[in-house]
């Protein structure tokens, strides 16, 4: 190269006013471009590409570093430089490693991970020279025991097999291979002479994928394994692609199954449209409910004592609201609040909740024997139900949101909630309206909350209709 | 742009090593340097670089080896691997994408273009 020349007659000149950095650039400049004339010399035998590929890639990375390094100091070197980097360029995208006619590939395919079985040496390198021109990555093994040792530790795409084999024969690995739970997807070409074409029949029928008579065309070759690694890859994909749905009902189930019932989240993951929950009215039957005086309580126990009683108390609270479908909203301390008809509505919504309210009252009996055994305070709640129009939906930020409930009778419920004495449960009437089953329904209320215009009709919950 | 652990860069053509690792360290990155698959992994596996820089053809264990057990091994299966592979060979930059590596630069190295991969990885 004409640069290269002018670049070590300049180097010679300069050399006195050159930093000692760019000195030793310059001299790898020139050991690279040594070695490159070295492997481009006539004569030399063998495929040099990658070596000259390396070489053309030094020269190239040393002439941009001295061109950025001295270019401004000597500015008359920068013709030179860009003019080498030029050559280089052209030079690298010519020098293509060119296969010989012979080995030319004739059918293009994804690459993949081969692995040849065979006992034979010079077959197992016939087999890694043509695979590996197409851009297959070859590994051999010399007898079964060795194929399996590297499925064992390669993630292989097809294998190619040998019949006859001393030790471990052909037909051996394939039902090893088609007995294993990982391996089995993988294809197997089986390779024999054309004499075993029972040898062959057999093998099909216990699983291989195709199979190549000996000595076998490398067009041919090419084309089975092509057909391999399609099939491996669909498979992978498919694995894939269902391991994704699998995580993808995972997270669903724990996103959505700390506040909703098993039921509504298999509900919702059979319909996937059912999970843009958009925001819409629905009439709904709000519960509210907390344990009387749980804050002064809470004040004259030690902490870890008032979380171990909350999660008892809340713990017991959420099995029963989900076993009557309701929708745990939050907890608010020892506030529960919990939502009947939706994101599922049902006829009979108001009856689960007040079921429910009637079943979390009665398991107050055994939560205080259990905080009576343990020296706790006996604790009783207040529950308060209404049924309105509320908007549902997905409230929040983008990085936050939750599927929630907001409108009037939201507030309502928190009212009557207030209003409650322990152990008692209160229905409004609008709740009341809605049922359908009879119940023992006790003393009637007036209640005039704040913020509230009309008087609000509450009744006292006393328990089914024996 | 990579805080404090080194980038690893794996070649086993000298030249190419070294001048890789000269153009690096100017560019103020840290650089430690491997010349086969197995050193490779090892120092993966020991000085947890930031970014790999992997020559696809090396001795004793190649590229795509390499590059498909470290994806195996939880340790170090997080740290990126940007693949260096000849212009001409398309077919090695798709084993080495399909081997599991990052990116892939062609050689001979557009480094600017390097540097803006492995600041990306490096992120």
């Amino acid at each position: 190269m004409l640069s290269v020349a002018e670049l070590r007659n300049a180097y010679d000149q300069l050399i006195q006013d050159l930093p000692p950095e760019a000195i030793e650039d310059f001299s790898r400049l020139f050991e690279a471009t040594r070695r490159l004339e070295g492997l481009i010399a006539p004569g030399v035998a063998g495929d040099q590409s990658h070596d000259i590929m390396n070489a053309l890639a030094a020269i190239r990375g040393y002439g941009e570093m001295l061109q950025e390094d001295i270019g401004e100091q000597f500015e008359f070197l920068n013709d030179t430089f860009s003019r080498l980097l030029k050559a280089v360029d052209t030079a690298s995208s010519n020098k293509v490693p060119v296969p010989s006619a012979d080995d030319q590939p004739i059918i293009a395919s994804e690459p993949g991970f081969i692995l040849a079985v065979d006992d034979l040496q010079e077959n197992r390198e016939l087999v890694a020279r043509y695979l590996s021109r197409t851009g297959h990555i070859v590994v051999t093994a010399a007898s079964g025991e060795e194929a399996l040792r590297t499925l064992d530790q390669t993630d292989v795409d097809v294998v190619l097999l040998d019949l006859i084999m001393p030790g471990m024969d052909g037909r051996e690995v394939l039902k090893r291979i088609k007995e294993h739970p990982e391996w089995r997807a993988t294809p197997v070409i089986v390779i024999s002479g054309r004499q075993d074409m029972e040898g062959i029949i057999e093998c099909i029928e216990a699983g291989a994928d195709d199979y190549l008579f000996k000595p076998f065309n490398p067009v041919l070759l090419q084309a089975r394994i092509k057909a391999g690694i399609e099939r491996k890859r669909w498979h992978d994909r498919e694995q894939q692609y269902r391991l994704q749905l699998e995580r993808n009902e995972k997270f669903i189930r724990a996103t959505f199954g700390r506040y909703l019932s098993d039921e509504i989240v298999t509900d919702i993951l059979e319909r996937p449209e059912g999970l843009e929950l958009g925001g819409d009215l629905r009439e709904v039957t709000i519960m509210m409910s907390d344990i009387r005086g749980f804050t002064s309580l809470s004040e004259k126990l030690a902490p870890d004592q008032v979380v171990k009683m909350l999660n008892r108390y809340l713990g017991a609270m959420t099995d029963i609201i989900m076993a009557h479908n309701g929708t745990i909203d939050e907890f608010i301390g020892d506030a529960i609040l919990a939502v009947f008809g939706a994101p599922k509505k049902r006829e009979d919504d108001a009856d689960q909740a007040v079921q429910c309210a009637l079943a979390m009252q009665a398991a107050m009996a055994e939560i205080n024997k259990i905080n009576l055994a343990e020296g706790l305070p006996e604790i009783a709640t207040g529950v308060a139900l209404h049924t309105g129009d509320v908007i549902a939906g997905n409230i929040g930020s983008e990085r936050r949101s939750k599927y929630g409930f907001v409108g009037h009778p939201m507030n309502l419920t928190a009212r009557i909630e207030e209003v409650t004495a322990g152990g008692e449960t209160l229905i409004s009437d609008s709740t009341l309206e809605k049922l359908q089953q009879n119940y023992q329904i006790g003393e009637r209320r007036e209640l005039n909350a704040k913020g509230i215009d009309q008087p609000v009709i509450v009744h006292q919950l006393l328990g089914l209709q024996s | 742009m990579t805080g404090q652990r080194p980038i690893l860069l794996v070649e086993d053509n000298e030249l190419n090593r070294d001048m890789l690792t000269r153009r690096l360290k100017r560019a103020g990155l840290e650089v430690i340097a491997a010349e086969d698959g197995q050193q490779a992994l090892d120092l993966m596996r020991s000085d947890s670089p930031s970014v790999v820089l992997m020559d696809m053809n090396l001795p004793i264990k190649d590229g795509w080896t390499a590059c498909r057990e470290a994806r195996l091994d939880e340790n170090i299966n997080h740290i990126p691997i940007i693949a260096l592979t000849a212009h001409a060979m398309e077919a090695d930059r798709l084993a080495a994408l399909e081997a599991g590596c990052d990116d892939y630069a062609t050689k001979p190295v557009d480094f600017p273009g390097l540097l803006i991969k492995i600041g990306k990885l490096c992120k």
